[in-house]
């Protein structure tokens, strides 16, 4: 499905008391220092109701501990979170937490407990039907393997179990972290498709985190980039895409001509190797480029025109290259 | 709050606590029954006073160590399946920290009951003649759960802090030989300062030993009052540090 497409999908709600709510979860200049270094600074995170929000950033940019100042288990050092429209305190976390479900890093369970009591215990916290664990387990698909012990589950299983225990009581907001972390491409594919169909099927907005570029590509509507702590890019993932503009390389046989002149006539380039590139280059500006290469001895060989990807905006917006 | 009592006792299933607290008992039961196998008529027929000074004994060697158990048993599961950070985003961290000490508390009201049978038990079985004190004998559940429960706080600490459980269990060990050799110490301050050293500053039961007739005499003592209020605020003070703590903890 195109990032268009799912862009569609993105759903109204409404904040308690009939208000429109804007944002789902927003942050005001959050912060978070262990003594002098900042794990996250002033960070404004700001996630749309009905969105799947990709959360990304190298290893050890600060997604997992923003997370955990969501949910409350890290206790930030400054700025405000609000969910569902509400500031979160001490006092109202774990009722505004109660639409909530989470899945931060490794997943939770009792691992001398069956699948079916783990989700008993989350179950009876939540104060939902039990009718709802059944459920959560056939989206899951983890029916057979309810009465064995969890400690004999695969990682995969593990994972799927985490995802049931914070599909249960059809939390308007599921909060994500590396979902897909230790499970095979089968799994991924799995858990990428199901997250994708939360907001349509069971209007959820969905914050999922990854080191993934493609992954989030694959499945957000919307995308943070988080680097160092600090937000570097927030907006759609549809304008992330119109900044792959294309790039023209040129390559030359005689290269200490191609330059003189391109120098003489002040046209911006950068050397590639053995290819001159130019950016942002209309097709008639391209014409008059290569004519006058051509007329300045340059020997032409090959024009080709290259399509930005995402991974070199994330090199550039963080410095560092994304995993794939 | 229901709600989460109920889940700890989800969570406890399978985990032979029950086990645990009955081969404990079983060992206090046949230690007391070895102490008391031949000992002469008119020695037995003080058997109450016997046993209020034989089980803080046996207490103090045993009690540290299952007390490490069972809270390892009750907070390992938190750390081995790493749920904290599930839990406490459904439940007060407080609370969890509270349930824990309460199903504590229940298994040990169940084992000093328990205690109390045994020394039934051996008053049937040993015909006590001298009858028994009811506020002796509550006393003795004052020593021994205080105590016990004190002892069990500070395990629970220790086991949600520490990722490795062999380090609390290595201070329950530890307890059971410094209750031990507290034994031997005056009563006073030196007792006051060591958590298992309660066992035995608390016993309202002293006795002499002659070492010609080979007869051991028993008499009580008043019930120590102020150890018992340290005690007491000690327990508190341990409570809210223990739970601030455990608050505070980041996941």
């Amino acid at each position: 499905m195109g990032s268009k497409q799912r862009m569609l999908r993105c759903i109204h709600h409404k904040q308690e008391g009939g208000k429109d709510m804007k944002y789902m979860i927003e942050t005001n200049n959050l912060c978070k220092q262990y003594g002098e270094k900042y794990s996250v600074k002033k960070l404004n995170l700001k996630v749309r109701p009905g969105c799947v929000y990709g959360f990304l950033g190298p290893n050890g940019a600060g997604k997992s501990t923003t997370m955990k100042m969501l949910l409350g288990l890290v206790k930030p050092t400054g700025g405000e979170i609000s969910m569902f429209g509400n500031e979160i305190y001490e006092k109202n976390r774990i009722e505004v937490l109660k639409r909530t479900g989470s899945l931060i890093e490794a997943p939770s369970y009792y691992g001398h407990l069956n699948g079916r009591e783990n989700l008993k215990i989350v179950q009876t916290l939540k104060r939902v039907p039990e009718e709802e664990i059944d459920k959560v387990l056939k989206i899951v698909r983890l029916c057979d393997q309810q009465k064995k012990k969890v400690r004999e589950y695969s990682l995969g299983m593990k994972q799927r179990l985490g995802l049931a225990a914070a599909l249960l009581g059809k939390p308007k907001l599921l909060l994500l972290d590396e979902p897909t972390n230790g499970l095979d491409p089968a799994g991924i594919q799995e858990m990428r498709e199901l997250i994708e169909t939360l907001p349509e099927v069971y209007g959820m907005t969905v914050m999922v985190s990854s080191h993934l570029l493609s992954e989030i590509d694959q499945m957000a509507t919307d995308v943070g980039i988080i680097d160092k702590g600090k937000m570097i890019y927030q907006g759609s993932l549809a304008k992330l895409h119109e900044r792959a503009k294309s790039q023209i390389s040129i390559h030359v046989l005689n290269q200490t001509a191609a330059v003189r002149t391109l120098e003489e006539y002040q046209e911006p380039y950068r050397l590639q190797g053995e290819e001159l590139v130019f950016e942002d280059r209309e097709e008639t500006q391209v014409a008059r480029l290569v004519a006058l290469l051509a007329s300045n001895g340059a020997q032409i060989t090959r024009v080709t025109e290259q399509q930005k990807s995402l991974e070199d905006i994330f090199l550039s917006l963080t410095g560092k290259q994304v995993s794939l | 709050m229901l709600r989460e009592w109920k889940t700890e006792w989800i969570k406890v299933r399978y985990r032979k606590i029950g086990w645990l607290l009955a081969a404990y008992l079983l060992l206090i039961f046949l230690w007391i029954t070895w102490a008391l196998h031949g000992i002469p008529r008119e020695q037995a027929e003080d058997g109450y006073r016997m046993m209020f000074i034989q089980l803080p004994m046996i207490n103090t060697i045993l009690v540290p160590t299952m007390m490490a158990m069972l809270a390892s048993r009750l907070c390992d599961a938190e750390i081995k399946g790493d749920t904290l950070k599930l839990l406490c985003t459904l439940e007060q961290k407080g609370r969890l920290f509270d349930m824990k000490l309460l199903m504590g508390a229940c298994y040990l009201a169940f084992f000093v009951l328990l205690q109390i049978g045994i020394i039934f038990w051996q008053s049937a079985v040993h015909h006590f003649v001298r009858p028994l004190e009811s506020v002796q004998m509550f006393c003795f559940i004052v020593q021994i759960y205080l105590v016990s429960f004190a002892i069990f706080l500070l395990q629970v600490v220790l086991s949600f802090f520490f990722e490795n459980q062999i380090l609390p269990l290595a201070a329950g060990i530890l307890g059971s030989f410094v209750g031990l050799f507290s034994w031997f110490f005056p009563n006073g301050i030196g007792k006051q300062l060591l958590l298992w050293g309660y066992y035995s500053q608390l016993c309202f039961i002293r006795m002499d030993w002659d070492k010609d007739t080979r007869i051991t005499t028993y008499y009580s003592e008043k019930f120590d009052v102020f150890s018992f209020a340290v005690l007491t605020v000690v327990l508190v003070a341990g409570y809210v540090y223990g739970k601030r703590m455990f608050m505070r903890k980041e996941i």
